[in-house]
């Protein structure tokens, strides 16, 4: 920050350490965070659409990562300036409300800004530019509800959901194999909320987990309807698979019981010593007595246990799988129906959880091995459990399935929905410039270049796809008008036809009406600043 | 013969005293004054600062901004003062004291450096806030609390009022009715921390609730947790402050076994004590369990075995309002609990919102609370909003125990301004010079009003002085037509104790930087200056 002088020539120093502070003010200041956030935009652009391209990301740990999910691009490329953080929060906070479309919100918060600068350089204010961006989203917000359509959803009808998912997995890397995945995720997220939630609508996403492992093919990845622990049983010569099991959940380890309390215990004689040795035998022997009892045959214990005990249970016959994760522990208890038992002296047959199979399967050439626990009682905890060729490509996939699985989510919470391809955002454009003509002040300019941003993502969409994007999307665009049909769209996949109703390119409503309201608002934010005054780091 | 040198200060201590001094402070106001400038009004912009931790934060509100510059110079920071207790006092208004004190400073200074006395300006100055005030007092409408639904239709008026400068001033009505709304919520008291604000980041602003009850974030919990039921009909609570876990009783104490036997027996003690708590607590009948101390994985478990509910690690201030929303007691024992003590609420859930779970008590016998959940992009956005929602809490506290109310957009402004020139026309002797500087000085809140929006403010303040001279008292700043209209009309409200609160702030403001005259500024220690001129022996 520059220092200023009083009429006597003494300088102030009205702000701690104030040389070392940067000031921007005015046009400046919100000119040099357009540019900021049109940089970011940039970056994403490319990804956007089903030929959209993947970066790949190295942090600082020489760990690599290859995405094309906006969201993840952005947190990965650890932004420093202010502003395009705001941009990665953006992404981010749809990440969290939708899970889809992260890419598109950030595109278009930076064709938003870049229009805005355009208007900026004719000198209407920034807040009337901000004010106008509010209204346009309105407009484009009551709009899609009108072109809205509603499609079924229930157990039996899913074809909707399974189209949502494609639609939302179209652009990612598992693209190969999507109807697929996409059904897993359906079925996933239908499994969860077969029970009363149905008419709450709520679905509990800590229910399905989602596991991968290196290794095989994505085609082989599965959904199980149970959970599927990374852990192999607790001695090899217990045999690898179980069926009609009863499991007992543990959450006490299978050693002498501890007080809490600091103590010691002194042994002065060797009989003590023979005696404590007795003891641990005994309470051994006392655990798996009380497991026998209670009828389980399998134990899933949170803690470990020494191979004493571990000799034990397999002459017992009894199965165990150790050192089981707290919430892994939740989900076996879950599916299984049993509950949690913290003491070996509660252990009823009334606790005990059932699976139809419990089986351990080895990977390939591996020493890897995990435990697969299905047809369980209860269905509602699913595991989807993903495989790739190397674990860029499974964590990928992981990341695409989770984009899955929020959209689904989404149409079962509201079951109206879009179509895709950029026919919405085209059919909000025309509605916008229509809408403009009739406003009298000065947001006028605002909303209609609100329409013009819109365009970036079907105009970005056309681009990653090769074709001439302005001339394809004046094609589509004189069509939408001269047939008045809001489902036409850019035709990324050459499948003949730019309706995109008939390619089934379908997005949530909830979905795209949040992209713009979020958009509209990071934008109205960067507008409305006007000083910086920065540290310099 | 060399006269021997006197050390009064410690050396490099700053000392600089007289007119130049006065003047100089002044200036330092100004720089400041001028950093929160273009904040005020329905088309001010907004700041965004950055700490030393890159820390962004984006604001409009003036005594925030004030605070994140962290300003040293000593005059200046009485400038801050007054921001802070203005916003302690009122909440809204920050901006304007500043610019008020700024103005006045401003005003003053030429006669400053004419060779008035700072007493006889300090005199003057005290002279017109009280005629300010007694004309505010006069000129202020008083409200009618008793037609209920006026009444909050004029509460939600002013909240209106006080959020049009801020980001979210597109949803002025939507909030403003929240607000009031919330603000209504609660008791005679009107305690501010009964309102409970969450912030979940995604989704639109419009889709902020209001709860009339408490809702907060999902505490950690434990493997078991999930196997709880999450809805409840007209459920028994209790508030805890115990420890659910299996813990050693007594930290410093260690116990000494020496026969196997009397081992096992101390393990036993240790769960029989924390098993008999969870027994007297299922026993008392209650559904839903919430403790600020941690509830461990037994506990959660034995909870899950029961169909019951529990959080552990509840933030004390949620617990405190599920207390007011819910009755009951909390209690440090598990003795005493029984169902006189339980809280009590119709409908409690567990429901996804955002990224986040969230607990929800509704249906509360005794509702003296209540809870705002705000959505929005990101952080910043968030943290803004909720900062503008503060304000408008205030602002509707504040109507409510004092009902008068005037009308905003400078239209007061531009009336006291005209009281004070008339009034300095009948007085002679040098007040009445100071007198006329202090009206005009009142101009600057239309004036910055209309530079903000970018509108020919002499042109605009031509006009209202024009028809404030007609004694048309309510005129001001129309922001939406580029025009001036009457703001008593238009809606534009605002509470008189602002006005008053900021009118007195910066008059003290002021009439203190006036009557310095000398700063002496004590060097930091530490960091001594390189000693001068004294070298190889040699006097200086």
């Amino acid at each position: 920050m520059s220092l200023l002088f009083d009429e006597y020539g003494l300088p102030f120093i009205v702000v701690r350490d104030q040389e070392q502070k940067q000031r921007l003010k005015g046009v400046d200041a919100v000119k040099s965070h357009i540019l900021a956030a049109r940089n970011v935009a940039n970056i994403l652009k490319s990804s956007l659409g089903p030929k959209g391209l993947d970066k790949i990301m190295v942090n600082s740990d020489g760990e690599v990562t290859v995405t094309n999910d906006g969201a993840t691009i952005l947190k990965m490329m650890d932004v420093r300036h202010q502003v395009a953080k705001l941009l990665v929060e953006l992404s981010q906070s749809q990440d969290d409300e939708v899970g889809d479309g992260t890419t598109s919100v950030v595109v278009l918060a930076g064709a938003l800004l870049e229009q805005a600068e355009a208007l900026l350089d004719k000198g209407i204010h920034p807040v009337r530019i901000a004010d106008g961006f509010s209204m346009a989203a309105e407009i484009c917000c009551r709009h899609l509800e009108t072109i809205s359509d509603e499609v079924e959803v229930s157990s039996e009808r899913k074809t909707a959901l399974v189209e949502v998912a494609m639609t939302a997995l179209g652009s990612k890397i598992v693209s190969r194999c999507h109807r697929q995945i996409a059904t897993i995720a359906v079925d996933a997220v239908l499994a969860g909320i077969k029970m009363a939630d149905l008419e709450r609508k709520d679905v509990d996403f800590e229910l399905i987990k989602v596991e991968g492992k290196v290794g095989g093919k994505m085609e082989e990845t599965t959904l199980v309807k149970g959970v599927v622990v990374d852990k192999g049983f607790s001695h090899p010569q217990m045999s690898k698979e179980l069926k009609n099991a009863k499991i007992a959940i543990l959450t006490c380890p299978f050693e002498p019981p501890k007080p809490k309390t600091k103590n010691t215990l002194s042994i002065k004689s060797v009989e003590d010593y023979e005696k404590l040795h007795n003891y641990e035998r005994k309470t051994f022997e006392d655990m798996i007595g009380h497991v026998k009892k209670s009828g389980a045959n399998i134990v899933c214990c949170q803690w470990g246990f020494d191979d004493e005990a571990n000799h034990m249970l397999l002459q017992s016959s009894l199965h165990a799988i150790r050192w089981v994760g707290g919430s892994e522990m939740e989900l076996v208890a879950i599916a299984s129906g049993g509950r949690i038992v913290p003491r070996f002296e509660e252990l009823t047959r009334e606790k005990l959880g059932s699976a139809g199979i419990i089986r351990e399967i080895q990977f390939g050439t591996t020493k890897d091995s995990m435990i697969f626990i299905e047809s369980c009682a209860n269905s509602r905890a699913v595991t989807i459990f993903v495989r790739g060729g190397n674990k860029m490509i499974v964590e990928e996939g992981k990341r695409s399935i989770h984009d899955a699985l929020c959209v689904t989510r989404n149409l079962v919470k509201d079951n109206r929905i879009v179509y895709g391809g950029g026919s919405a955002e085209i059919s909000c454009a025309i509605k916008i410039n229509a809408e403009a003509d009739k406003i009298a002040t000065l947001e006028q300019y605002a909303i209609r270049v609100f329409g013009d941003a819109l365009e970036s993502v079907p105009i970005a969409l056309s681009e990653n796809s090769g074709f001439p994007a302005i001339t394809t999307l004046a094609n589509v665009k004189t069509l939408q008008i001269s047939t008045n049909n809001p489902h036409l769209g850019i035709d990324c996949l050459k499948r003949g036809t730019y309706d995109m109703k008939e390619q089934r390119v379908i997005e949530t409503l909830i979905g795209k009406q949040q992209q713009i309201m979020l958009a509209t608002q990071v934008v109205k934010m960067i507008l409305k600043i006007d000083d910086v005054i920065a540290n310099e780091i | 013969m060399m006269q021997p040198q006197i050390l009064l200060l410690k050396e490099g201590t700053d000392t600089s005293q007289g007119k130049p001094q006065l003047i100089s402070n002044i200036n330092a106001c100004q720089s400041v004054v001028d950093a929160v400038r273009t904040t005020l009004g329905p088309r001010g912009m907004d700041k965004l600062i950055v700490d030393k931790k890159g820390k962004s934060t984006i604001s409009n509100d003036g005594a925030t901004i004030m605070k994140l510059l962290d300003i040293v110079h000593p005059a200046a920071k009485s400038l801050v003062d007054i921001a802070k207790s203005q916003d302690a006092e009122v909440g809204d208004g920050t901006t304007s004291v500043v610019l008020l004190a700024g103005e006045f400073l401003k005003q003053i200074k030429p006669y400053v450096e004419e060779g008035v006395h700072p007493r006889i300006i300090i005199k003057a100055v005290r002279r017109s806030l009280q005629l300010c005030l007694d004309k505010i007092n006069e000129l202020a409408i008083k409200i009618n609390k008793a037609n209920a639904t006026e009444f909050h239709s004029l509460l939600q008026k002013c909240a209106a009022t006080a959020m049009s400068s801020k980001l979210i001033h597109q949803q002025r009505d939507f909030f403003s009715k929240m607000v009031v709304d919330a603000v209504l919520h609660l008791d005679e008291l009107l305690p501010l921390n009964m309102i409970g604000i969450k912030k979940v980041q995604g989704g639109a602003l419009e889709d902020s609730v209001l709860v009339a009850g408490v809702a907060f974030k999902k505490t950690f919990s434990y493997a078991g947790f999930e196997m709880q039921p999450k809805v409840y009909n007209n459920c028994k609570i209790a508030l805890l402050n115990i420890e659910l876990e299996l813990k050693a009783e007594r930290d410093n104490a260690e116990i000494r076994v020496d026969n196997v036997k009397e081992y096992q027996k101390i393990v036993d003690a240790e769960w029989n004590i924390l098993y008999q708590k969870l027994q007297k607590i299922h026993e008392s009948g209650a559904n839903v369990v919430l403790s600020k101390l941690p509830i461990g994985d037994v506990a959660t478990q034995y909870f899950a075995d029961r169909d019951m509910f529990c959080a552990g690690r509840v933030p004390e201030e949620d617990l405190k309002r599920t207390l007011k929303a819910c009755g009951g007691a909390v209690m440090t024992t598990v003795h005493d609990l029984n169902d006189s003590v339980l809280g009590k609420c119709e409908y409690f859930e567990e429901r996804q919102i955002g990224g986040e779970r969230f607990n929800f008590f509704k249906g509360c016998p005794n509702a003296k609370t209540c809870t705002m959940i705000l959505r929005g992009g990101a952080e910043q956005f968030l943290e803004e909003t909720e900062r503008s929602l503060h304000d408008a809490i205030m602002i509707v506290r504040r109507t409510i125990k004092n009902d008068a109310v005037v009308a905003g957009g400078g239209a007061i402004e531009m009336e006291l301004s005209r009281m004070l020139r008339d009034y300095s026309r009948t007085i002679a002797g040098k007040e009445q010079l100071l007198i006329g500087a202090i009206a005009k000085a009142l101009e600057i809140i239309p004036r910055q009003l209309c530079d903000n929006a970018g509108f020919d403010a002499t042109n605009i303040l031509n006009k209202l002085r024009q028809k404030h001279a007609q004694n048309h008292c309510w005129y001001g700043v129309d922001v939406n037509k580029e025009d001036i209209s009457d703001n008593m009309e238009a809606c534009v409200w605002e509470p008189a104790i602002v006005k008053v609160n900021a009118l007195t702030a910066a008059t003290e403001a002021t009439c203190l930087i006036l009557s310095v005259d000398e700063t002496i500024k004590n060097q930091k220690s530490g960091d001594a200056p390189p000693a001068m001129g004294r070298g190889m022996g040699r006097p200086m």
